[in-house]
C-alpha cells in the first residue's frame, strides 16, 4: 500500500468520527451532563414530577396496547402475504410499507381529521388513549410484518407436513411447530415496534391534544419542556425515555436469542 | 381448512383497509374536494412554496452527506473491522432508537447560543440553531444509519475475494471501489439513499425544535402543514399532505424496484 493511499484512508476515518461526533455523540453527551447538571436529586425530581410520571405512563400504556396489537395482526399480515394467493396480494404487500415512507406528520393530520372533530364517521377520539393508538398502530403495522415475513418465506413446509400425517391437528401443528419457529421475528419485531412507539410524535400529537396530565405523551411533554426553557428537566424526561426504550430493546432481542437457541 | 383460511384473509384486509387504505383514500379526498382549480392556487401558495423550496435544498445536501458517510462506514466497518469499528456499528444504529423530539433537544444543548458550541460559533458568524444548517444536522441525525443498515450486510455477503484478485493484479483502491465494490452494492445503495430521501423530507419533530418553525424563513414542508392545521386551515393542510404523500409513494416505487433488482442479481450469484 503506497504512503498516499494510506493517508487518504486515514483522513476518510477522521472525517467519518468527526462527523459522528459533532452530530450524535457530542449532542447526546450534553443530554446526558444537562440531565444530571444539578446532581442526581433534581434529575429525579424531574422526572417523578406528577405531569413527567402520567405522560410516561400514558406513552407506555398506548405503546405496549398498539405493539401487541400489531404483534398479532402483523403475523397475521405477514401469514396472509406468504402462505395464500388471492388477486390484489401485491398491493397489500406494497401498501404495508407506506407508514414507513409516510411522513408522520401527514399521518398525524389525517388521523386527527378522520376521527376528531370533523370526522365524517362522527367518531371524536382526540385528546383519549384510544386515538394515541390508533396513530400508534399505524406507524408500527410494518415492523412485524417486515419481521416475521422473511422467516415464514424460508420455513419449509416439510416439519407441518410430517406432522399433519402423524395425526396431529392444524391447531397443534401450528402451535407446536410453525410458531416457535417465528417467535424470535415476532419478538424482534415487537420490539422495534415498541421502541419506535414510545419516542412517537408527528403521527401523536395533534389526535392527542396534548393536555398535561390526561392527553399528552412523554414527547409532548418534552417538547413543552424545551419551549418553555426548562432544558435540564427536558433533558431528565429526555434521558429517562432512552433509558426505557434501551431497556425494551434489550429484553426483546434477549429473549428473542434465548428462544432462537433453545430451538437449536 | 378452505374456511378459515379465507376468514384469516378477510380479517387481514379488512385491518390494513381500515388502518392504512381508509386513511390514504381520506387524504387524496380531502385535498382534492374541492376540484382542480383551487387545489391549483393551493399549490402556488407562497409560504408553501418557500417551505417546499427549503425541505428540498435540505435534503440537496443531507441525504448526499449520509450516502457518502454511510457508503464509507459500512466500507469501513466490513473490511477493516477493529475495535473502533464495533462501537462505530453501533452508534450508527442509535438515531433509531431515539424520539425526534429529544433529537431536536439534543441539538439544541449543543448548538444553540446558551449550549456548549453555540456562542462560539455566533463569534465566527454561524448560526446553527433557527437557521438552514441546524435543519440540515437534524436531518442528517434521523437518517444516519438507513444507508449503511442496507450495506453492511450486502458487503459482508460478497465477501472480499474479487476485491482481493483485482489488488494482486495490480488495481488500485480507486479503480476497485468503482468497478467492483460499486457494482456490488448499487442497489442496496439505492434502497438506502430512498430510504434516507424519505427520511430527510417526512421529518416533524427534530425539524420542529431546531428550526423555530418561522414561516417563510425556516418553515420545512411538514411544519408548514403542521402550523397550517394549527391555524385551522386544513385545506391548505392537506394540499401539502398529499404532496407529501404522493413523493412517497413515489419512493416507495423505487424501493420497491430496488428491492426486486437486488433480490434477483442475488438469485443469479446463487
Amino acid at each position: 500500500m503506497r504512503a498516499s493511499a494510506l493517508i487518504t484512508r486515514g483522513t476518510a476515518k477522521g472525517l467519518a468520527i468527526t462527523y459522528l461526533s459533532l452530530i450524535i455523540l457530542i449532542p447526546l453527551a450534553a443530554l446526558v451532563t444537562n440531565a444530571f447538571d444539578k446532581g442526581l436529586g433534581s434529575f429525579w425530581a424531574a422526572v417523578t414530577q406528577q405531569e413527567s410520571i402520567d405522560a410516561l405512563r400514558l406513552t407506555l400504556l398506548c405503546a405496549a396496547i398498539a405493539s401487541v396489537v400489531n404483534a398479532v395482526a402483523g403475523f397475521a399480515t405477514a401469514w396472509v402475504l406468504v402462505r395464500d394467493r388471492f388477486p390484489g396480494q401485491a398491493i397489500l404487500n406494497a401498501i404495508i410499507d407506506l407508514p414507513f415512507a409516510l411522513p408522520t406528520v401527514v399521518a398525524g393530520v389525517t388521523f386527527y381529521t378522520l376521527y376528531g372533530p370533523l370526522s365524517p364517521f362522527h367518531v371524536n377520539i382526540t385528546g383519549t388513549w384510544i386515538g394515541i393508538t390508533v396513530a400508534i398502530m399505524f406507524v408500527t403495522l410494518p415492523f412485524t410484518v417486515r419481521s416475521v415475513q422473511p422467516v415464514l418465506e424460508s420455513l419449509n413446509f416439510s416439519a407441518e407436513a410430517a406432522a399433519a400425517t402423524l395425526g396431529a391437528s392444524p391447531v397443534r401443528v401450528f402451535r407446536t411447530i410453525t410458531l416457535p419457529a417465528l417467535m424470535p421475528a415476532i419478538l424482534t419485531g415487537t420490539g422495534l415496534a415498541f421502541a419506535r412507539a414510545i419516542g412517537e410524535y408527528g403521527s401523536v400529537v395533534f389526535i392527542s391534544n396534548n393536555l398535561p396530565y390526561r392527553s399528552e405523551v412523554a414527547s409532548s411533554y418534552i417538547y413543552s419542556l424545551t419551549t418553555s426553557d426548562q432544558t435540564n428537566s427536558a433533558a431528565a424526561v429526555a434521558v429517562a425515555l432512552l433509558i426505557i426504550a434501551l431497556l425494551l430493546l434489550i429484553f426483546f432481542n434477549v429473549t428473542a436469542q434465548r428462544l432462537a437457541r433453545r430451538r437449536a | 381448512m378452505k374456511r378459515p383460511r379465507l376468514a384469516l384473509r378477510v380479517v387481514v384486509l379488512a385491518y390494513v383497509g381500515a388502518l392504512i387504505g381508509v386513511p390514504l383514500v381520506f387524504l387524496f379526498q380531502q385535498a382534492l374536494l374541492h376540484g382542480f382549480g383551487p387545489f391549483w392556487s393551493a399549490l402556488h401558495d407562497p409560504t408553501m412554496d418557500h417551505a417546499i423550496l427549503l425541505t428540498a435544498k435540505v435534503a440537496v445536501v443531507a441525504v448526499p452527506l449520509n450516502v457518502i458517510f454511510g457508503v464509507g462506514a459500512s466500507l469501513w466497518i466490513v473490511r477493516h473491522p477493529s475495535k473502533l469499528t464495533r462501537i462505530l456499528d453501533t452508534v450508527i444504529d442509535v438515531p433509531l432508537a431515539i424520539s425526534p423530539i429529544i433529537v431536536g433537544l439534543v441539538l439544541e444543548l449543543v448548538y444553540a447560543q446558551s449550549g456548549w458550541f453555540g456562542a462560539a460559533l455566533a463569534k465566527i458568524g454561524l448560526q446553527v440553531m433557527f437557521s438552514y444548517p441546524g435543519i440540515v444536522m437534524a436531518s442528517i441525525f434521523v437518517s444516519l444509519p438507513l444507508v449503511s443498515r442496507q450495506v453492511i450486510p450486502l458487503l459482508r455477503e460478497v465477501g472480499n475475494h474479487q476485491e482481493q484478485t483485482a489488488s494482486t493484479l495490480g488495481a488500485g483502491p480507486v479503480r476497485i471501489f468503482f468497478t467492483i465494490t460499486m457494482r456490488s452494492i448499487t442497489w442496496a445503495t439505492a434502497y438506502g439513499v430512498s430510504l434516507t430521501l424519505a427520511r430527510v423530507i417526512g421529518e416533524y419533530g427534530a425539524v420542529l425544535i431546531v428550526s423555530g418553525n418561522i414561516a417563510l424563513v425556516t418553515q420545512t414542508l411538514t411544519l408548514d402543514i403542521g402550523s397550517n392545521f394549527d391555524n385551522f386551515n386544513n385545506y391548505q393542510g392537506f394540499v401539502g399532505a398529499l404532496l407529501l404523500a404522493l413523493a412517497s409513494i413515489v419512493l416507495l416505487l423505487i424501493l420497491g424496484i430496488a428491492r426486486h433488482r437486488e433480490r434477483t442479481r442475488n438469485e443469479y450469484l446463487a
